[in-house]
């Protein structure tokens, strides 16, 4: 793709004309300042985009938030809005990861409260929750207990004990998606997953503790119990092995379905079915099973923090801010395109008043936002979903020294719990986009405006 | 023979071979060469059976077979190094896999993605390019 591909509608939207292959059915758009944008067209982010722009049923346009990336099938950063009643759902546009998300949680100490107690309390977290590859959890799940999980998410993991009935006031949809069928999740699904409830997994996956660093918008700030110098922190992770194996059971069955149904993508990773078709329906039921499991994982993981932080801190009290998925896709309703499936890979759910989580690299700043009308109006309701990879796996190992790196960190007042130096490196901040830059596309454009800005003190990965 | 190739957010890899079930088995070590074990020398060796019917095409077979390579390592903590096929058409295939269960792994692979696959003939060369959901 070239840059002269590209119409320019304002400082921070562009768009590929759906004159640009004959086979689009709506345009493309991408959502960057122009430095930005001469940097994705780098790698095939925007050839991914335009080819969503095929997906049978698409509605208005495909589109980039300001972190995207080169995936497979559709871009990391991608949104897709396909007819409720004709469209076809793709789990390549949910990706393998569903609902991975964040959870943001908050406690009522301050920087100078908890520095002294700091090491210990990410050394205690990093044993209450396991992270890294092949590491599974305390809790494993047979029989009906998992189907009770992939039902009922979140609130099932509280009726075990693992949290409060008001956490589930605080999670994007009550943290559980209706429509689960448990039944279409199959057993190798069931066995990646059995062992793997509150655990972290490993790639760019973490717990983090930040400092609030900076409020834009003390309303909004004191609505959701931020205060500058407050101490948060925050889950990213999703739904393990579980939900990796129902998005490669579906993306097969698709691909044996798609003639019977008259289909034909540009990649396989785009395969897809009519969302009324048993494949569609299986799809859904499967997707909104794994999602549940992924809130059912943030959620354990939260009980871990609490006792990990109860250990070091007595009755401080660990509240939950919010937690959204930033990779799944749910039935949503439209002024100008009515009842639509919107498909969100690395993009976060941005209702108005709705708290959007955007969390930064390991060193870099996260942000806290809360979505806008604009983002009804423009994107199907939806944000950016972190800063967004400029450097790859590979390059990342071989440039970055993980000694170097940790002393970096150190000095930056940062403690790193690792399981690995290789897990380290990857996860470099260099490794990253400028996320101050990929936030204020989406606050200029009036997608989501900035509540807090917060900076990492200890992080604990895989 | 196979070989990592750039990518921004996973893993790429290319695989080239003079016969499919080289380019098969070569693609299982590639995967291997990425997920790695820690603490190998420890490892306890390992043998599995695996069937994959009705793929579509051979590009399909292939990754629907490491799918199914990728599945046994998640479940049973298992890496696979070897590979030894007692039938192979374009679409379906019977496999003993020879390996290693070690501790834990270095990389997580989510899935093989059929991205870019496409198993072709280049001169006297089977070839295919996979990317790996990491």
């Amino acid at each position: 793709m070239k840059l002269t591909d590209l119409e320019k509608i304002n400082d921070h939207l562009w768009e590929i004309p759906k004159s640009h292959r004959p086979d689009m059915h709506v345009p493309a758009r991408v959502y960057a300042t122009e430095t930005m944008l001469q940097s994705i067209v780098q790698d095939r982010s925007l050839e991914q985009l335009v080819n969503v722009c095929t997906i049978p049923g698409i509605r208005k346009y495909a589109l980039a938030m300001p972190d995207v990336h080169e995936g497979y099938g559709f871009p990391i950063g991608g949104v897709a809005a396909v007819g409720a009643s004709d469209g076809a759902i793709s789990p390549g546009g949910i990706g393998y990861d569903i609902n991975c998300g964040v959870r943001l949680l908050r406690s009522s100490l301050t920087l100078d409260e908890i520095r002294p107690r700091l090491e210990k309390l990410a050394h205690s977290i990093a044993r209450e929750i396991p992270s890294g590859v092949g590491r599974g959890g305390s809790v494993r799940l047979k029989g009906q207990d998992l189907d009770l999980i992939l039902r009922d998410g979140a609130r099932r993991a509280v009726e075990m004990g693992h949290g409060r009935e008001d956490d589930l006031k605080h999670i994007e949809s009550g943290g559980r998606l209706d429509g689960a069928d448990p039944h279409v999740v199959s057993q190798v699904a069931r066995e990646r997953g059995f062992d793997q409830l509150g655990t972290i997994g490993s790639g760019n996956h973490f717990v983090e503790i930040d400092r609030v660093e900076q409020i834009f918008d003390e309303e909004e700030a004191a609505r959701l119990g931020l205060v500058r110098d407050g101490i948060v922190v925050q889950i990213h992770t999703g739904s393990r092995g579980l939900g990796h194996q129902v998005a490669t059971d579906s993306i097969k069955g698709m691909m044996k379905a798609m003639p019977a149904y008259g289909i034909t993508v540009a990649d396989r990773e785009l395969a897809c079915a009519p969302i009324s078709s048993r494949e569609g329906q299986r799809y859904m039921g499967g997707m909104a099973s794994a999602a549940n499991f992924a809130f059912a994982n943030r959620q354990l993981i939260t009980a871990g923090i609490r006792r990990a932080w109860s250990r070091e801190f007595g009755d401080d009290v660990v509240e939950i801010v919010y937690d959204v998925a930033h990779n799944v896709a749910k039935v949503e309703r439209y002024p100008d395109v009515g009842e639509v499936v919107v498909h969100r890979k690395g993009a976060t759910r941005a209702f108005p008043g709705q708290p959007v989580l955007i969390p930064g690299s390991m060193g870099t700043a996260s942000y806290v936002l809360v979505g806008l009308d604009g983002a009804m109006e423009q994107t199907f309701g939806s944000s950016c979903h972190g800063a967004g990879r400029t450097m790859s796996r590979t390059k990342a190992r071989t440039q970055i020294n993980a000694e170097e790196l940790r002393g970096r960190l150190r000095k930056l007042g940062i403690i790193a719990e690792a399981g690995s130096s290789k897990g380290l490196v990857e996860e470099a901040p260099e490794a990253y986009k400028d996320i101050d830059a990929v936030v204020d596309v989406v606050a200029r454009a009036g997608i989501a405006k900035k509540v807090a800005r917060v900076v990492p003190i200890a992080v604990v990965k895989g | 023979m196979y070989e990592l190739v750039h990518h921004i957010a996973d893993v790429r890899l290319r695989v080239a071979a003079p016969a499919l079930e080289e380019l098969f088995r070569d693609a299982v070590r590639g995967m291997y060469a990425v997920m790695r074990g820690a603490s190998e020398r420890d490892s306890q060796p390992v043998q599995r059976t695996i069937e994959v019917d009705e793929s579509p095409d051979t590009t399909a077979l292939l990754v629907d077979f490491l799918n199914e390579v990728l599945n046994r390592a998640q479940i049973g903590h298992e890496l696979f190094t070897d590979v030894l096929f007692t039938r192979f058409d374009g679409t379906s295939l019977t496999a003993t896999l020879s390996g290693i269960a070690p501790a834990s792994f270095e990389e997580d692979v989510k899935a093989v993605t059929y991205h870019e696959a496409d198993v072709r003939r280049e001169g006297e060369a089977w070839t295919t390019m996979l990317v790996f959901d990491l």
